[in-house]
């Protein structure tokens, strides 16, 4: 038996799709047609971000502007009817006016903290060096502004790696390319280890308009992290809200490009605690080269709407790709995961898991993992594992694991469970003088605290434990 | 037949306003009557006990009178989902320091009386009472019956993947004497009872009884019950799963449990952790949803010899 799967009896049916020679080809002339047809919503958008910024870019950013420009223009604003959208309802957005934020506005009291030397702090898509520091990093790593590096070997490989072109991207990629002050490049190079003094990334808005007036200042910051030949990044990216932010409306709407060399490491932890009035999407694209390493872990408490987009590309053989995910969704909020993971080469290895839980009737968790296992994908080891708990009445989550498979010789599970807490597990806990309200606190916190564990800098995984359980002491 | 056991004449003497058409088909009979009658009755009933109980050991039956633990009178129980009747009037009294045992068929209600006495959610009571300590326990959540000193091991011990043993003991701990206690402290209270059920301190890491073999299960079961310092232990098939080396130790950690003012009250198919506790103790047969005989140890070989078939006949 060439193809092993494990199923839970809660799945839909495990889905394998023939290779289809021609997956519906694109007449090269669709773009213009399309653009002629252009979603005046998007349009507007596009052009108020234009307007935000200097008129003669960069010349470091004019591709990725021209690029994004032209691409957007094919793209209308997503309905329910677009399948990535099928669940995501975006009208809070559509229905908003939407504004880009004005001038850097950097922040004076910082209002987190990092117990990493190295810091990276970025206010609504732009630097702010008086909070930042890099001291400490090693030498030849570079981490600074796309428009002010210096010509040489590595603004050249940075260029060339943004020069590909990212397909599988949608319309909020795309406002990001277009609209994105500049561009943060995170470069370590071949061999060259930054693992125990992490590098933070605090991306914080502050910018927020109050609930009900309306309108809502767009963020479009964007990093692209290029990790050498068997070099290893550690990597803490945060997304908050601060001083007037919090509990305001504002949209994040961030993108981050990786590109792991051969043999290369990068472990990313990605806090996402916008304010709960805040719309927070994000694209994660990797790439990753034979025989890399990477590793993330994503812990979502906030937004209103909040989704998040992973694309993993394989570039070569013996990959390995771990994801795990906690999302929490209480009232109003809507947590969603996107991920696709293709992988075109032998002996790759992954694992996923996402855990949400909906605490709240109107509450929504939302996942569509999809891995695709294509024809020279041979011995490829997948597993995925999705649970949600549903705390609430009416709580809604819609999951959609799915594996594509084409290669016939390779290993995949996935599973997918959606329940309340276990009545046995609080039975077990109340027979042992636990009351009831604590006895779920503990089971629910238990759920959660397994992606959080996974979390490799310690003082983080220390500050987001704290934080979700003042989430649970909250509700 | 189960009526055969059955004493229905003191019950019309004492309270001759309870219908005829319940009569309590077990033995050891306690009939629903105002509190200050029971105890009185109680004794009556004792002493009938000690005449089915020949043996000098006479089952530990104290001479002054005992402080009554836990007294169930005519307690019966259904399924909740299905309505099906699994307790069918089990009266059974235990005093403070007795050791008492239960032994049956399989689905003869023991486990279930163990469950229900501990308010689990799948069993409604439908008649009868049990009043533990002076309280009224039908009317107690689980986790009060805990505080109040009731302390249940299960078959199967649950497991509970993301919390640690240390966390949950002293969870436990702190619910059960209303207290904060640190994690420090605690590990220093749990230093000695760990050394008495003969556990790893690396257990405490783990995740409550996740990949726990049977026997280690049955040894957290064990250091629960130290943890919590219960006043009556029910013991649902400790001794199941376990290797003869285990079961020694599991006997040796009750003995070390033991005081004057408290209580065990196991579930085995086997006389074996009985032997090695070698205490004398009450033997009780439940057949079909009733305590249908009371005796000693002596009643657990004749089953070991004979089986349940014997008991019934005798």
């Amino acid at each position: 038996m060439a193809i092993t799967f494990f199923s839970s009896s809660l799945l839909p049916p495990l889905r394998l799709r023939s290779p289809n020679p021609n997956p519906n080809p694109k007449p090269k002339t669709l773009a213009p047609i399309r653009a002629s047809l252009s979603d005046p919503f998007v349009l507007s958008i596009a052009e108020k971000l234009e307007d935000s910024l200097p008129s003669s870019p960069p010349p470091s950013l004019q591709s990725l502007r021209s690029l994004s420009s032209q691409s957007l223009l094919s793209k209308p604003w997503p309905s329910r009817k677009d399948e990535p959208f099928r669940f995501t309802d975006t009208s809070f957005l559509k229905s908003s006016q939407i504004l880009p934020v004005s001038s850097p506005n950097p922040p004076s009291d910082p209002g987190f903290d990092s117990h990493s030397p190295n810091l990276l702090v970025v206010a609504d898509g732009h630097p702010v060096p008086s909070l930042s520091r890099l001291s400490s990093l090693p030498s030849g790593v570079v981490a600074g502004y796309l428009s002010s590096l210096p010509p040489g070997p590595v603004l050249d490989r940075v260029l060339a790696v943004t020069a590909s072109e990212f397909r599988d991207g949608d319309l909020f990629w795309d406002l990001n390319g277009l609209g994105t002050p500049d561009v943060l490049v995170v470069y370590v190079p071949e061999g060259v280890r930054v693992v125990e003094e992490p590098l933070h990334l605090v991306f914080c808005s502050t910018e927020g308009e109050e609930v009900g007036s309306g309108r809502l200042p767009v963020s479009n910051p964007r990093v692209l992290l290029v990790v050498e030949k068997r070099a290893e990044l550690t990597i803490l990216e945060e997304h908050l809200g601060i001083g007037d932010c919090e509990g305001k409306c504002y949209w994040a709407n961030s993108a981050m490009e990786i590109l792991i060399g051969e043999g290369g490491m990068v472990k990313h932890s990605y806090v996402q605690r916008q304010s709960l009035n805040a719309a927070h999407i994000k694209w994660t694209s990797a790439r990753q080269e034979a025989a890399s390493t990477y590793e993330l872990v994503e812990v979502s408490t906030g937004g209103r709407l909040s989704r998040h987009n992973i694309h993993i590309q394989q570039l070569g053989p013996e990959t390995v790709t771990e994801m795990s995910a906690f999302h929490i969704a209480q009232s109003n909020q809507t947590q969603d995961l996107h991920s696709k993971l293709v992988l075109d080469y032998p002996r790759g290895f992954s694992r996923q898991l996402h855990k949400c839980i909906v605490s709240d009737s109107s509450g929504h968790a939302i996942f569509d993992g999809n891995i695709k296992v294509n024809r020279y994908a041979q011995q490829t080891d997948a597993g995925q594992l999705t649970r949600t708990l549903l705390l609430a009445p009416r709580a809604t989550a819609n999951l959609k694991p799915n594996l594509q498979i084409i290669a016939d010789d390779v290993k995949c599970s996935h599973g997918a469970a959606i329940s309340d807490l276990e009545e046995d597990q609080l039975f077990y806990l109340q027979t042992r003088g636990i009351d009831l309200q604590t006895a779920r606190e503990a089971l629910v916190f238990a759920f959660g605290k397994e992606v959080i564990t996974r979390i490799p800098y310690v003082p983080l995984q220390e500050s987001v434990t704290s934080r979700f359980k003042e989430l649970l002491a909250a509700k | 037949m189960a009526l055969a056991f059955s004493s229905p004449a003191p019950r019309f003497a004492v309270s001759p306003s309870i219908p005829h058409t319940s009569p309590s088909n077990s033995f050891l009979i306690t009939v629903p009557t105002p509190h200050r009658l029971r105890r009185c009755l109680r004794r009556g009933v004792k002493a009938a006990v000690a005449v089915d109980s020949p043996s000098a050991e006479g089952g530990g039956l104290p001479v002054e009178s005992p402080n009554v633990l836990l007294e169930v009178n005519d307690l019966r129980a259904v399924i909740k989902d299905t309505d099906k009747e699994i307790l069918k009037g089990v009266n059974l009294t235990i005093n403070e320091g007795e050791i008492h045992t239960i032994m049956g068929r399989n689905g003869s209600g023991k486990s279930t009386f163990a469950k229900v006495l501990v308010g689990h959610p799948d069993y409604e009571v439908t008649k009868g009472d049990i009043v533990f300590k002076g309280e009224n326990l039908l009317e107690m959540d689980p986790e009060e019956r805990s505080h109040a000193g009731l302390f249940m091991s299960f078959q199967s011990p649950v497991e509970i993947p993301g919390v640690s043993n240390m966390d949950f003991l002293r969870m436990a701990y702190n619910a059960r004497k209303k207290t904060e206690i640190s994690p420090i402290e605690f590990f220093h209270f749990l230093l000695p009872k760990l050394e008495a059920v003969k556990m790893d301190p690396r257990f405490l890491d783990r995740n409550v009884n996740e990949g726990f073999s049977g026997g280690e299960k049955k040894r957290n079961e064990i250091l629960q019950l130290a943890v919590l310092e219960a006043d009556l232990a029910i013991l649902d098939e400790i001794d199941s799963g376990l290797d003869v080396d285990a079961l020694q130790d599991v006997a040796k950690a009750l003995l070390g449990l033991m005081t004057p003012k408290n209580s065990i009250l196991m579930i085995t198919h086997y006389p074996t952790l009985l032997d090695l506790i070698n205490k004398p103790g009450f033997v009780h047969i439940m057949q079909d949803g009733v305590i249908k005989r009371t005796g000693d140890r002596s009643l657990a070989k004749l089953v070991e010899k004979g089986g349940y078939a014997e008991i019934s006949n005798a």
